[in-house]
């Protein structure tokens, strides 16, 4: 019975983890749509989100290393997605940083 | 039974609440329009000519990292380490040559908006080194801080990471972990906790930090440290420092050092001129035979090296350093004079490029 009870309770704490992830994510496509927005926006707007994007790169990434060299989209979502674990970036500025590395 | 036919109602609820969030997952998936990450192999190589007290040492050395994206919100990551020391004396006879390899880190990350879940073998976040100026593509000097030895360099269980955006100027970041011992002689760890946590202000492009670490087993010593990195806006100069201390055996030290990039002088835009100052204190009252098991932890260091570090790319790095170790009874000279490259490989379809 203990056990069962356990399980029940792991099992849920699961699925509180799983919803609060699922609920990160949402929030997170919300900013990803913002570059297929801006992207059809004026150019001043996308001049706009590359500074912003290059901001975030001068803040977050040469505080260690130099620019890398520029890589197709899909590698430098991969190298992106590393760099957020290792330097502690949030959300949004991996997004920017991204779209500032594959324009 | 009267136990399985209570708890019934609540399976169906919690199959039904995982049923939800997997099709949240599916839902948000199909919105998400930023490229697809595939897995890549990269990393680097470098050799590097070591003179130390007038011992000649040959090393080369590669460190790939493997990376592979599951969905959209895991990450694989591996990285290994090998190098090949060839010493050789004064009359270019070479007297040994030593292999060295290792798994720097093989870890698995969830990550969320806010919050990175990470289990497997990673790097301990204490302090900025270990973590972020290690790799040797990045570390603006090769020999490291004296700082190292003195908290446990890898960790072995869970960790939580992440940042938090705050306002315009200030952000929040920050790790815990749990470790495990191990005493596999190629993957030891201890049985520790500790984290990090480091404001970093945009504006002045100022990071200040503290880390904490408590090993749990033997006589259970615990270090603290603090950390700043500073990157003025006017001026191609990095700045940074830490200091550790710890309770045990290990002492403490700290290490200042400076990078200036000489972008603004157009001959010289790929040249970079490095200083770092440094100093151990070892534990007082060690008994001799503790100081000889120490060995370079047993004694007082101070070190100050000077380097300069040539981009002919973003990617391949010339580097030659000096310094000079103080240690009673033994001053030795340090040269290091080598290459460093740094590669990146698809290991899937790209796409369109750039």
């Amino acid at each position: 019975m203990k056990m069962r009870s356990l399980m029940s309770a792991a099992f849920l704490a699961l699925a509180m983890l799983l919803a609060l992830a699922a609920t990160a994510r949402t929030g997170g496509s919300k900013d990803a749509s913002a570059p297929a927005a801006a992207a059809t926006g004026s150019s001043a707007q996308d001049e706009s989100l590359r500074l912003e994007g290059e901001k975030r790169f001068r803040s977050n990434c040469a505080r260690c290393h130099t620019a890398p060299p520029r890589f197709a989209p899909r590698m430098m979502a991969t190298i992106v997605r590393h760099m957020r674990v290792r330097a502690n970036i949030t959300d949004e500025e991996m997004r920017m940083i991204l779209r500032y590395m594959t324009e | 039974m009267m136990c399985s036919f209570w708890l019934w109602p609540r399976k169906v609820a919690q199959a039904g609440l995982l049923g939800l969030t997997f099709l949240s997952s599916i839902g948000a998936r199909a919105q998400d329009e930023s490229p697809k990450a595939i897995p890549i192999l990269t990393g680097s190589g470098a050799y590097f000519t070591k003179v130390t007290g007038g011992t000649f040492q040959d090393v080369p050395s590669v460190s790939p990292l493997l990376l592979v994206p599951v969905g959209d919100r895991w990450l694989l990551e591996a990285k290994g380490s090998f190098s090949e020391t060839f010493s050789k004396d004064r009359g270019d006879d070479y007297f040994e040559n030593k292999a060295s390899y290792g798994l720097v880190y093989a870890q698995a990350d969830y990550i969320t908006k806010y919050v990175t879940f990470t289990a497997g073998r990673f790097t301990t976040p204490f302090n900025i080194y270990g973590e972020r100026f290690a790799p040797v593509w990045i570390r603006a000097l090769q020999p490291g801080p004296l700082t190292s030895p003195i908290t446990s360099g890898s960790s072995l269980g869970g960790m939580l990471r992440g940042g938090i955006p705050g306002t315009e100027k200030i952000n929040l970041n920050y790790a815990v972990y749990f470790s495990s011992n191990n005493t596999h002689h190629l993957l030891a760890t201890d049985r520790s906790t500790g984290g990090r946590i480091s404001f970093f202000l945009p504006g002045p492009r100022l990071e200040l930090g503290a880390s904490f670490q408590q090993v749990l087993q033997a006589d259970r010593p615990h270090a603290a440290g603090v950390f700043f990195v500073w990157q003025p806006n006017r001026v191609p100069l990095s700045l940074r420092s830490e200091y550790v201390r710890s309770s045990g055996l290990k002492g403490s030290a700290y290490w200042i050092e400076s990078a200036y990039r000489l972008s603004q002088i157009p001959a010289l835009r790929r040249l970079e001129m490095v200083g770092r100052g440094q100093q151990f204190f070892a534990a007082s009252k060690l008994s001799a035979a503790t100081i000889t098991r120490l060995g370079a932890l047993g004694k007082d260091t101070r070190q100050a090296d000077f380097g300069l570090n040539y981009y002919f790319r973003n990617d391949v790095r010339a580097s030659a350093s000096y310094g000079r170790q103080f240690v009673l009874g033994n001053n030795v000279n340090i040269w290091a004079v080598g290459m460093t490259y740094r590669f990146v490989m698809p290991l899937g379809p790209t796409g369109n490029s750039l």
